[in-house]
């Protein structure tokens, strides 16, 4: 299914995939000065950590042969300047990683954000949302945290290699060539280490992610564990996944309890090295003060390695982090504009009574000819749909659920394109229309609404972004929400929690429904809009329904019979296809699938309020 | 504080011994990582140079080497002694390491076994005021700031200590004046760096804050997507969004100029300190009082305890993150168990007989949800339940489960009082199917040995028949083996339903007790499920609590329930015969009022249909 897209610890090493990075390099232009400044930086540092040993190496000496202090107080002054330069570059380019990684990320994060809103809804059918926001935080985050320290790291290790190599040539060839013999050991253990380490990391955090489901798991099912008495079952196959957590942390806390001493071991070769060879000459021309900078140079050696080492596996690990992100930036939406749509919303001027995109401003009738719709080609979940609506009129849907009547709504709101056949608004195709304009003319009410964490009010202000407080309370009347708002402490002021958490179900769709009001549509569409709210409440609203659809066309999606009974049109759909379609007396006549489906209704009913008024006259 | 460290000695049971170890062996690879500077030293004072101002110590060094004069024509011995001394060094190094993973690991996995084990017997009282969201927060990244604290935080605080404190004795013995000038700047190093965690503080809380909003703006967007797609508010989201991951930005940026402000004062007061050493050296070295190798050990071994100290500062204030996690986690492991008795009596063989007497209940200090009933079920009887939502039918489950003791009155389950008997055992014997059942997230096979583990094929493959799931299983690719849960196929709700039904019957229980729990399989599949299940009669007590009367009327009895009480009770052909609720709604759901006069007629009448 979608597992192929859910797995975020998949940070397994590959090979460097250049291509990728230099797509992604497009976001770090804006930053090119920084960059630019950053290896500057870098340089600066490299050249100032090869030059202290060499500077101390003469200090020594100096000191050595008895010159007087006075000669030596050039050396303060030098020492003094680049202590004072190395802080300065050190706090420069922590200020330049962080002005780059922050900025690269919210560049990231922004164009991201634009695109997730573009992106058709076959896009998101198969992406859990905590996948793609992921895809927004911790992938944007690693890669733009990489970016500045590896530049850095690149630039600062690479140069003081080779200015530690090239100063112990210069001061003694041979020593030098001797001391560089642990490079390759270094290298090779760095290398090795810091995958294994990756390795581990990568097994510690996917088990991690496991114990959290378990964990989740847990908790979510708590009473069937209970009614199955399964804890100590349980807690066995929870011990199995701690173990192995065990086991991989263990196996990361050695690696690295390893790698370190290895790394000052092979620097304490090089020291011995130095110390061995050195002493040999120093009767013979090398001094003590050269001596004990190469000691200070076989020590110094390990830093970079490690470091470069680090970035190229940490390159290596975020390759997957880096195609993921890249892979939403560069999804182009199935359903945009046309080429001449674009063109004619790009004309300045509209004329009165024409939409921005040059049609009409005005809905008169929507038809759907010879409508087919498949997710998957070959699959189709909707065949041969044709039926006709009418402004002022309100289309009911009905069918067993997963039959396409959603399908339907959403095909009409173009947030899956047909795959065959039309939509039409007064005759002109939908997708010859702006995309924005239709959406805007779209009053959506679903059964489970969705609510913005905010106020009440910000929340049915949503519809229009300018109305006053006086419109928005007119809306709320409208659909009879403003008794349930006034009764609450902070009424339109309330918060309404995450998704609308505090409020009923039955509230919030009352809140989308005024939203939905608010916003003044031509064309509504309700998909089980009221099926939450009791059935006292739905009646009262029912009037204020049908006065907010008066010269409206109206899409209901519905199990409710009263709410079916009165619409000028009801079409049946099952099994992906129009089975019926007509008016309730006609289909009653018909004694088709409707005349079943009211049949159960009646069941259903009865099942949503069992007892509801029945036991008014009380018997006992 | 004082309750945080005395919880942390706590939590450390068991494995101070190993800490203990690991203390020991960071003290003796110190030791060697200090000695290793000393050979170069002596070999460039005793040996290469002939009249340096010398301490007993490089004098006992050039001796252990073999003599001044053997060393000067074998320089690869002191070139060994080093690396032998920091491969000592380093065995020991990787010793404390393995020790104080070992002991942190150890501590965590059975920090986290409890924790889930604690947590699975809570009783559901706790997890009905519970959010999950928090509860999986404390389980998992409380449980790792702990492991941060135990693995990073403790050790790192003893290596910064030691390596500080174990050179001064050799430093002291090589040159006093040079030590005190080595730890001139530690005290202000080590300040500086606490001092500065200590007061940015809030600036990393704002940070994370600022993206905890960030993402949480996300989060609704993406959730709301139809929403924003329905009002054509794009460009509204994106100002909105925008604004949020500006400031995040703008606090994430200022992070890193004060980590930059951080390190380049801390780095100018380290280089300051290796300055202050270089220069006093070179005016004692001028003056000849100070030999080239005991300043080359004062340089190696400031450079080596520097570092460690720089990092207290954030060590440090991190303490406080700890002792405020292990707090949250004791508010969980502090909570009692679910109760059970201390000499439960035994069921053996139980024959599933049901008493309710004069059963109240209230959900904490809420209105009663049940007052005052009295019921009766005998073995193997079938007894239906009708009621309203919120008439207590479930409750009245719950308290036969004993998830929740009655406010007043006693549950008895084969005349004893559930409170007497082993909570687990009585489960065992009482299976529920609710209307919206729990699937683990393994496969279907899985998932229905839950109820009885050692289930034989056999056994799987006929529950599964019964409960009419068998067909849906088959037509997966991989059949039983088929994965369900958030990983795996979704299952339709009557498919859920139809699983946890042949799980129930898989456990052979002596009452069965049906919540709702055919409500989203078709009628057809209901009649053959529910024919089926009546063909096991005999074997279990049946509960079964519906709304479709057409599903109750098979019961042997039904009753009544309404607000918390029994209003009706007696066979379908009695009830029917009473006026009141239950005629009422029998008759409601076989009327037909489809407002053109039409009369529907409704399938064959309850009393046909039940079985005599």
């Amino acid at each position: 299914m979608t597992t192929e897209y859910i797995d975020d610890v998949d940070d397994r090493r590959r090979k460097l995939d250049l291509s990728l990075w230099r797509r992604l390099l497009v976001h770090a232009k804006p930053y090119r000065r920084d960059f630019g400044a950053m290896a500057a930086l870098g340089l600066v540092v490299a050249a100032i950590d090869t030059t202290l040993p060499m500077l101390t190496a003469r200090l020594i000496d100096e000191a050595q042969a008895g010159v007087g202090l006075s000669a030596l107080r050039g050396y303060g002054f030098a020492y003094a300047a680049m202590l004072v330069t190395i802080a300065t570059a050190i706090w420069g380019f922590i200020v330049l990683a962080g002005r780059i990684s922050t900025g690269v990320a919210r560049d990231l994060r922004t164009a991201g954000f634009a695109r997730l809103q573009e992106l058709s809804f076959s896009y998101f059918d198969t992406r859990p949302v905590g996948w793609l926001v992921s895809r927004l935080t911790s992938d944007a985050d690693k890669v733009s945290g990489l970016l500045p320290w590896f530049l850095l790291d690149l630039v600062w290790g690479s140069s003081l290699l080779i200015g530690i190599g090239a100063a112990m040539l210069w001061l003694h060839p041979g020593l030098g060539m001797i001391v560089m013999l642990v490079v390759p050991p270094l290298v090779g253990v760095s290398l090795l280490f810091q995958r294994l380490m990756l390795d581990s990391s990568r097994l510690v955090r996917k088990t991690n992610a496991q114990i959290t489901a378990t964990f989740n798991e847990a908790i979510a099912g708590v009473r069937t564990t209970k009614t199955l008495a399964r804890e100590e079952a349980n807690l066995h196959e929870f011990q199995e996944e701690s173990g192995a957590m065990f086991r991989y942390s263990m196996r990361h806390a050695l690696q690295s309890a390893l790698y370190l001493p290895l790394v000052i071991l092979l620097g304490s070769v090089g020291v011995g090295l130095a110390l061995w060879q050195g002493g040999i000459d120093v009767g013979g021309g090398l001094s003590l003060g050269t001596l004990v900078a190469f000691m200070q140079y076989a020590t110094l050696f390990s830093m970079p390695i490690q470091d470069l080492a680090r970035q190229f596996t940490l390159l290596q690990s975020a390759q997957a982090a880096a195609e993921r992100v890249q892979g939403l930036l560069e999804t182009e939406p199935s359903i945009v504009d046309t080429p001449e749509v674009e063109a004619r919303l790009a004309r300045a001027t509209v004329e009165d009574g024409l939409a921005p995109d040059g049609g009409p401003a005005k809905i008169t009738s929507v038809e759907f000819k010879h409508v087919g719709f498949a997710y998957k080609p070959g699959e189709p979940v909707l065949r041969d749909c044709t039926f006709r609506v009418r402004a002022g009129q309100t289309v009911a849907l009905v069918g067993p659920t997963g039959g396409g009547k959603s399908t339907i709504v959403s095909l009409l709101a173009r947030y899956y394109e047909v795959s065959s056949g039309a939509i039409e608004l007064d005759g002109v195709d939908i997708r010859d229309r702006s995309l924005h304009w239709l959406q805007s003319q779209l009053g959506v009410v679903l059964q489970t609404p969705h609510l913005f964490s905010g106020t009440i009010a910000s929340n049915i202000r949503y519809g229009k972004l300018d109305a006053t407080d006086e419109e928005v309370r007119e809306a709320a009347e409208l659909v009879h929400a403003h008794r349930f708002i006034e009764r609450l402490p902070a009424g339109y002021d309330t918060e309404v929690g995450e998704g609308g958490s505090r409020l009923s179900t039955g509230e919030r769709q009352l809140v989308s429904l005024a939203r939905a009001v608010l916003s003044d549509p031509q064309i509504f569409v309700m998909d089980e809009a009221t099926s939450s709210v009791d059935t006292e409440t739905e009646r009262e609203i029912q009037a204020g329904i049908d006065a907010v659809l008066a010269g409206r066309i109206a899409f209901v999606i519905a199990h409710r019979l009263s709410t079916i009974r009165g619409a000028d049109l009801i079409v049946v759909v099952a099994d992906g296809h129009i089975a019926e379609q007509g008016t309730h007396a006609e289909l009653m006549r018909q004694r088709g699938r409707y005349w079943s489906l009211v049949r159960e209704h009646r069941v259903r009913a009865s099942l949503e309020h069992p007892l509801a008024g029945v036991t008014a006259p009380n018997p006992a | 504080m004082f309750d945080g460290s005395r919880s942390v000695w706590r939590l450390m049971e068991g494995a101070r011994a190993r800490y203990a170890a690991a203390i020991g062996a960071l003290v003796v690879a110190s030791c060697f990582l200090y000695l290793a500077p000393l050979v170069p030293q002596a070999v460039i004072d005793g040996v290469l140079t002939e009249d340096a101002p010398r301490s007993t110590i490089v004098d006992t060094t050039v001796r252990l080497l073999g003599g001044a004069d053997y060393v000067r024509d074998h320089l690869w011995v002191p070139a060994l002694a080093i690396v032998s001394l920091t491969g000592l060094a380093g065995i020991f190094t990787y010793l404390r390491g393995r020790l104080s993973a070992q002991a942190t690991e150890h501590i965590i996995v059975r920090l986290r076994d409890r924790v889930y084990d604690h947590l699975q017997r809570l009783p559901c009282t706790f997890f009905d005021t519970a959010e999950t969201g928090d509860l999986i927060q404390r389980c998992t990244s409380d449980v790792e700031t702990v492991r941060t604290f135990l693995s990073n935080q403790v050790v790192e605080i003893g290596r910064a200590l030691i390596m500080l404190f174990v050179p001064i004795p050799l430093m002291l013995a090589i040159d006093p004046r040079m030590t005190g000038i080595s730890l001139l700047l530690i005290p202000f190093i080590t300040a500086f760096s606490v001092v500065f965690f200590l007061r940015v503080r809030a600036a990393f809380k704002r940070a994370d804050e600022a993206e905890g909003e960030m993402t949480a703006t996300i989060q609704e967007n993406l959730t709301g997507i139809r929403v924003v797609r329905a009002f054509a508010r794009q460009a509204h989201e994106q100002d909105k969004f925008g604004e949020r991951n500006r400031r995040y930005q703008e606090l994430d940026f200022r992070l890193y100029r004060l980590m930059a402000a951080f390190w380049s004062v801390s780095d100018l007061m380290t280089f300051g300190q290796s300055i202050l050493v270089v220069g006093a050296g070179v005016y004692w070295m001028a003056d000849g009082t100070l030999a080239v190798g005991a300043f080359f050990y004062f340089f190696t071994a400031v450079g080596m305890f520097m570092y460690p100290l720089r990092q207290m500062g954030r060590i440090v204030t991190d303490l406080g993150k700890a002792t405020v996690a292990l707090g949250r986690l004791s508010e969980i492991l502090d909570r009692p168990l679910e109760p059970r008795p201390v000499a439960p009596t035994a069921l053996t063989a139980p024959r599933g007989e049901v008493a309710f007497d004069d059963v109240t209940f209230a959900y904490g200090d809420g209105d009663p949800v049940l007052s005052g009933i009295d019921l009766h079920i005998a073995p193997k009887e079938t007894l239906a339940i009708v009621g309203a939502s919120g008439a207590g039918k479930s409750t009245l489950v719950s308290l036969l489960l004993r998830l929740y003791d009655p406010t007043k009155g006693t549950v008895r389950f084969d005349g004893v009082d559930v409170r007497e008997l082993d909570p687990q055992a009585l489960r065992r014997h009482v299976a529920v199917v609710m209307q919206q059942p729990f699937l683990f997230s393994k496969s279907i096979r899985d998932n229905l040995r839950l109820g009885r583990a050692e289930a034989s094929a056999e056994d799987v493959l006929s529950a599964a028949r019964t409960a009419d799931i068998h067909e849906a299983i088959s037509r997966f690719d991989d059949g039983y083996d088929t994965k369900v849960g958030e990983r795996g196929v979704t299952l339709s709700g009557g498919q859920r339903q139809r699983v946890a039904l042949a799980r129930a019957l898989l456990q052979r229980p002596s009452v069965l007790v049906l919540d709702d729990a055919l409500s989203a399989v078709d009628t057809r599949t209901e009649r053959q499920i529910l024919d089926a299940l009546a063909s096991r009669r005999g074997t279990h007590t049946t509960i079964v609590i519906a709304h479709r009367l057409s599903t109750v009327a098979l019961a042997d009895r039904i009753i009544v329930l309404e607000h918390g009480r029994i209003v009706q009770e007696g066979d379908h052909d009695a009830l029917l015969r009473q006026a009141g609720p239950y005629a009422r709604l029998w008759k409601i759901q076989s009327r037909d009022d489809d407002g053109d006069g039409e009369a529907v007629s409704l399938e064959p009448t309850g009393s046909e249909r039940r079985p005599s």
